[in-house]
C-alpha cells in the first residue's frame, strides 16, 4: 500500500522528477516530465539523458550532476541564471511574455546504505510564474525610477534629468564619433500675462497643451525637458542645423495653429525658439546650451513666434550690446 | 617497556577520539598536550618516541611544532592527525619531518596500517 | 527565555566536528582553485539577536563591501548558512576558477552560487555525518551583492533571541581570496544539538 502510494505521488506531484546513473541513463521519469517532454516514461526510462535531449547544455549539466556524485552534495540551478533545462511550454500562453517554463532544480544524491550515490534525482520545479512576477516588479521599479525624473505637471523629463541625457549625449557622441545633436530653447512668450489675465491654472493648462502639441511632432528619440516655469529644451539626437530648424519650425507652427482653449476661453498662445548644434572637440554642456540661449534671444529681440539658429556673429552683438 | 606517546591537540574530544583508535594490543605510557608549547615540551623531556599530531591549533600550530622539532634534530616518530585533508598539505608536513599522516575522523584500521608500515611493535 | 549554553565538553566536540567538516570543504576549495587554503580554528559562539550584525561584521572584518550567499538546512538540525566574499574575492572568483575569458553577470552569479554551495554542502554534511542528522538544503541565493556587512541581516525581521553561530574563514595561501562560512543555529535547535553532540560523546 505504501509503495503504491509513493509510486502515485511521485507520478502525479506537479513538479518535474526523474533519476539519473553515471552513465546518464534515466532511472526515472514521472508524469510531469512526460506531459511535458512529449517522452513517455516508457520510451525514457533505460534511456540516456543526453541522447533523448541532444539540445540539452551537456557540458555544463554532466559538470553539475558529477558534483553530486562525487560531493555527495546537493546542487542546485535558479531561472534567474540558466532560465530553464528543459524548452518546456509553460502554462501562461497569453500573459506570459517569456519563451519556456522557467526552471528551479535541485540535484539530489541518491545514497545507498553503504553511503555510496548510486544514482542523482532530479526535481524540476515550474517557477514561470515567479519570474514572471520579478519581471513586473522590476517594471514597476523602472517606472518608480522615471517618475522622480519627470516634471509633475507636464510629464516631460524635468531639468536635472534633461541635463545627464545632455551630457550622455556629449559622451556617446565624442566617444563614437556618431553624429552630433541640436538643442532648441522654447520659451512660451508672454507667459506672465497669460497667468495674469487666466490665473496660475490657465497657465497651467497651456503648458500642458503645448507640450502635447510640440510632442506629436517629435521623434520617439528625441529628448523633451521642463528647464523652467515656461522654458524648455529639447535635445534632438543625429540631428544638425537643417533637421534642428526645421523640427524648431514645426514646434513652432504647432503651438501658434490655433488657440488653446481654458473653460471655452481661447488663449493665444506662440513660443519663441533658439536653435544650437553641439560641435565636436568641445565637450561642454554649458557652451551649446549658451548658444542655444543666445539664439533664443536673438528671436525675443526680433518679434517672438519665430525660430533662430545660433551664429557666431550673435556673440559679438551681445558683447556689443552688453 | 611501554613506549612513550604524545597525543598532540587542541580538542579534548580529539584526543579521546584518537586514544580510543590506538591498537589495544600497544603497550604505550600516553601524554596528553593540548597546545603546540606543551607538545615541544613534552618532546625534549622525551616523553614522545611516537607523536600524533593536530595541524589546527591557537597559538603554536602543528607546522610550527613540526618546524621547531626539525630544528632540535627530530627524534620522533610524527603522525600528523588532522582535519586537512588538501594533498598540499600532506606533502607539507612530509617535507618538514612527519613519518604519516592520517586523516580525521580517526578510524582505528588506519592508524594501525600506519604503524605496522613503520614496523612498530604493537 | 534562559540561554541555552553548550557545555565545555559539547562546545569542544562540536568545534572538533567543525573541523573535520571545513576540512573537506577546503580541499575541496584547493581543488577548485589549485592553491593552499589556511583554514583558522572554527569560531564558536552564542550571538544575540540585537548584535547580529555587528557579531558578523565582528568576526568578517568591516569590509567595505560583501557579496553573500544564503542557504539553509533542515533535518533535526535547522539553520541557516551564510557563504561571505570579500570584494576581492569576488572580483577574482572566476580568474581563480580558470575562467580566461571575461564571463558574463550571470555566470559569475552562478559561480558564487555554486562555490557557495559547495562550501556549505561539504562542511554542514561532514557535520552531519558524524552527528548522525542528516540534513536537507535549499537552493543558494545571493542575498547581497556589494552590499556593507551589517546590512546582511535585518535586525527588525528576525524571530529569535539567540543563536548559535559557527564561523569559518578559507584563505587561500597565495592568491587574495578570502571567503567566510558562517552557519547560524536558532534556539530551538541548539536544544537538538546538544543532544546529537552528547549522543556523539557516547558514541567515542
Amino acid at each position: 500500500m505504501l509503495e503504491t502510494l509513493r509510486n502515485f505521488i511521485v507520478s502525479e506531484v506537479g513538479v518535474g522528477i526523474f533519476a539519473v546513473d553515471r552513465e546518464y541513463n534515466l532511472l526515472l521519469w514521472n508524469r510531469f516530465m512526460a506531459d511535458h517532454s512529449g517522452i513517455s516514461a516508457q520510451d525514457a526510462l533505460g534511456r540516456n539523458l543526453f541522447e533523448l535531449f541532444p539540445d540539452l547544455p551537456q557540458k555544463w549539466l554532466s559538470k553539475k550532476v558529477d558534483s553530486v556524485f562525487m560531493l555527495h552534495n546537493f546542487a542546485f540551478t535558479s531561472w534567474e541564471q540558466r532560465p530553464w533545462l528543459f524548452p518546456f511550454r509553460h502554462n501562461r500562453p497569453i500573459t506570459g511574455g517569456i519563451d519556456f517554463m522557467q526552471q528551479n532544480c535541485t540535484f539530489m544524491p541518491v545514497r545507498e546504505a553503504d553511503g555510496e550515490v548510486s544514482a542523482v534525482a532530479v526535481t524540476v520545479n515550474d517557477v514561470t510564474d515567479v519570474a514572471v512576477y520579478q519581471s513586473m516588479l522590476k517594471q514597476a521599479m523602472a517606472k518608480l525610477e522615471e517618475s522622480s525624473s519627470r516634471d509633475g505637471l507636464t510629464g516631460v523629463y524635468n531639468r536635472r534629468f534633461t541635463e545627464a541625457r545632455l551630457l550622455e549625449e556629449i559622451g556617446r557622441v565624442e566617444r563614437y564619433q556618431a553624429d552630433t545633436f541640436s538643442v532648441i530653447l522654447l520659451d512660451l512668450d508672454h507667459f506672465k500675462q497669460i497667468n495674469d489675465t487666466h490665473g496660475h491654472l490657465g497657465g497651467d493648462e497651456v503648458l500642458c497643451e503645448v507640450v502635447a502639441r510640440v510632442r506629436n511632432v517629435l521623434r520617439d528619440t528625441d529628448v523633451f525637458g521642463r528647464y523652467g516655469g515656461e522654458e524648455f529644451l529639447l535635445m534632438l539626437p543625429q540631428t544638425g542645423r537643417e533637421g534642428a530648424v526645421a523640427a524648431a519650425e514645426r514646434i513652432r507652427k504647432s503651438i501658434a495653429s490655433s488657440p488653446i482653449l481654458y473653460n471655452e476661453v481661447p488663449i493665444n498662445a506662440t513660443g519663441s525658439l533658439g536653435v544650437a548644434t553641439y560641435e565636436v572637440g568641445a565637450p561642454k554642456v554649458e557652451r551649446v546650451k549658451a548658444q542655444a540661449d543666445l539664439a533664443l534671444y536673438a528671436s525675443k529681440r526680433a518679434g517672438r513666434n519665430r525660430v533662430t539658429f545660433y551664429s557666431a556673429q550673435m556673440v559679438d552683438k551681445e558683447l556689443g550690446a552688453g | 617497556m611501554p613506549t612513550p606517546i604524545l597525543v598532540v591537540d587542541d580538542s579534548s574530544i580529539a584526543r579521546k577520539m584518537l586514544i580510543k583508535a590506538l591498537p589495544p594490543t600497544w603497550d604505550v605510557q600516553i601524554t596528553q598536550a593540548c597546545n603546540g608549547n606543551e607538545a615541544v615540551a613534552a618532546y625534549r623531556s622525551g616523553k614522545a618516541d611516537v607523536m600524533f599530531l593536530d595541524l589546527t591549533m591557537p597559538d603554536m600550530d602543528g607546522y610550527a611544532v613540526l618546524e621547531t622539532l626539525q630544528k632540535e634534530g627530530l627524534n620522533s616518530f610524527v603522525v600528523v592527525v588532522t582535519a586537512d585533508v588538501q594533498t598540499l598539505a600532506r606533502e607539507r608536513v612530509r617535507a618538514l619531518g612527519a613519518a604519516a599522516f592520517v586523516k580525521k575522523p580517526v578510524d582505528p584500521a588506519s592508524i594501525e596500517a600506519v604503524l605496522r608500515e613503520y614496523g612498530i611493535k604493537l | 527565555m534562559t540561554v541555552i549554553a553548550l557545555t565545555e565538553e559539547q562546545r569542544d566536540a562540536l568545534q572538533e566536528i567543525t573541523n573535520i567538516g571545513m576540512g573537506r570543504a577546503g580541499a575541496l576549495l584547493a581543488q577548485l582553485m589549485g592553491g593552499f587554503v589556511h583554514l583558522s580554528v572554527p569560531g564558536i559562539s552564542l550571538a544575540d539577536a540585537d548584535n547580529i550584525s555587528g557579531t558578523i561584521a565582528q568576526t568578517v572584518g568591516r569590509e567595505l563591501a560583501v557579496t553573500a550567499v544564503r542557504q539553509s538546512f533542515s533535518g533535526t538540525l535547522r539553520g541557516e548558512a551564510m557563504v561571505i566574499y570579500d570584494e576581492r574575492g569576488c572580483r577574482n572568483l572566476a580568474d581563480l576558477m580558470g575562467y580566461e575569458d571575461e564571463i558574463g553577470a550571470a555566470t559569475e552569479r552562478e559561480l558564487l552560487l555554486d562555490v557557495g554551495n559547495v562550501l556549505v554542502g561539504a562542511c554542514l554534511n561532514g557535520i552531519a555525518d558524524l552527528l548522525v542528522s542528516p540534513l536537507s538544503y535549499s537552493p543558494p541565493t545571493l542575498i547581497a551583492e556589494n552590499a556593507e556587512v551589517d546590512r546582511l541581516i535585518n535586525p527588525d525581521q528576525l524571530t529569535w533571541d539567540y543563536a548559535l553561530l559557527i564561523q569559518v574563514r578559507f584563505t587561500l595561501e597565495i592568491r587574495d581570496f578570502t571567503c567566510h562560512l558562517l552557519t547560524l543555529m536558532p534556539e530551538e535547535s541548539i536544544s537538538q544539538l546538544k543532544k546529537a553532540l552528547d549522543a556523539f560523546m557516547e558514541s567515542i
